[in-house]
């Protein structure tokens, strides 16, 4: 083209359409892609289904956990004592035994400070009561023969309360037809 | 993002629609983020003591069973527990074990008292095999006036022992003990 007059916009050879941009850069990876022949496209799907199917599997999960991991019902005045060998709660009636009374699923069954005051062991008569109408109505529930009445009651006493009440109560429940007796613990760390 | 195609055009409105899933995502990272956060992690858990309790005699029960070894766990002293192992009425070992109590946070802890219950289970304990479906058992007896969390610790030093159980080809460790609360 040197030494000839340009030619004008009118005068230029007609060329196969096609890509322009990044033509001139001498990297061999942008000519490839310049020239289209790039390996994956850039745009891509987000995959929402699965996305969606897993938010809802963590819902259901948590939502079947939410009952059973806690919502054990403790009484305020209770402080319970810790033990490092523990094992899991299970279902059974529970019956609290604080500094001035006793409760068994939160209904009052028995005073405390009668059996400190009385010093001696004695029968709770409402507790003994109250459970064995408890028992009776397991019963009635499973009349099944084959099932046998599992007699299990998870004592929560507090961690002050003398071993002259924890003794009255245990063998007001053992008395009332429930042998498997547990005490509530909190569940103390390995490194503690 | 999701839609449904109903198909033709010859209609007034639009009959395709698109689900609107991120409004949908979102409401379920809330809902998990709710349910997360108002979760109860349970720190509760249950020691076991059975009763041993005197009932009418069955008909059928008229052989009195063998007389098994029995560890009698004594915390009526202020300075020593007392381990005793015992065949019926008759005492064939006594053991002083020094009353150390190691306070954790409002508690106690016996751990010299559970180290030697389980030396003593290794020594004495008579069913020690991982296919016997028995277990040893032990009695705490305890006086009036102690607290409840010094009962709970001396359970607790009681549980310390393991044994390996198998049941149905599955082996496991589970304490060595069954416990009774005695309450005489």
């Amino acid at each position: 083209m040197s030494g000839s007059k340009p030619l004008s916009r009118f005068h230029q050879p007609i060329s196969v359409p096609g890509r322009r941009l990044l033509h001139n850069l001498p990297l061999e990876f942008v000519q490839k892609k310049a020239a289209g022949g790039g390996g994956r496209s850039v745009n891509t799907e987000i995959p929402l289904i699965p996305f969606i199917d897993f938010l809802l599997c963590i819902v259901l999960f948590l939502l079947a956990s939410f009952s059973a991991t806690g919502e054990l019902p403790v009484d305020k005045n209770v402080k319970l004592p810790s033990a490092a060998n523990a094992i899991d709660m299970s279902e059974a009636p529970i019956v609290a035994v604080t500094s001035t009374q006793i409760l068994v699923d939160g209904i009052p069954a028995g005073s405390t400070r009668a059996i400190m005051e009385a010093n001696r062991m004695q029968k709770v008569e409402e507790l003994a009561e109250i459970l064995k109408n408890k028992r009776e109505l397991w019963k009635q529930i499973h009349p099944s023969p084959n099932e046998p009445f599992p007699g299990n009651v998870i004592l929560q006493v507090d961690r002050r309360v003398p071993a002259l009440v924890v003794k009255s109560v245990f063998q007001t429940a053992a008395f009332a037809g429930y042998p498997a007796v547990s005490f509530m613990v909190s569940r103390m760390g390995k490194g503690e | 993002m999701a839609g449904i195609d109903v198909g033709g055009h010859g209609g007034k409105r639009n009959s395709n629609h698109e689900i609107p899933l991120i409004p949908f995502i979102d409401f379920l990272l809330c809902l998990v983020m709710f349910l997360l956060v108002t979760a109860v992690w349970s720190q509760m858990a249950r020691i076991e003591a059975d009763a041993k309790v005197p009932g009418p005699p069955k008909d059928d029960q008229t052989v009195d069973p063998p007389k098994e070894k029995e560890l009698h766990v004594e915390m009526r002293g202020e300075r020593k527990f007392q381990l005793i192992w015992k065949e019926g009425t008759t005492v064939v070992n006594t053991i002083d074990v020094d009353r150390k109590e190691v306070p954790v946070n409002e508690d106690v802890t016996y751990p010299d008292l559970g180290k030697k219950i389980e030396a003593e289970w290794k020594t004495n304990g008579s069913h020690r095999n991982p296919a016997d479906k028995k277990f040893d058992r032990a009695i705490l007896h305890t006086d009036n006036s102690t607290e409840f969390k010094h009962v709970v610790a001396v359970l607790d030093a009681i549980y310390v022992t393991k044994r390996e159980f198998s049941a149905g080809g599955k082996a496991e460790q589970v304490p060595a003990f069954q416990v009774t609360f005695a309450v005489d």
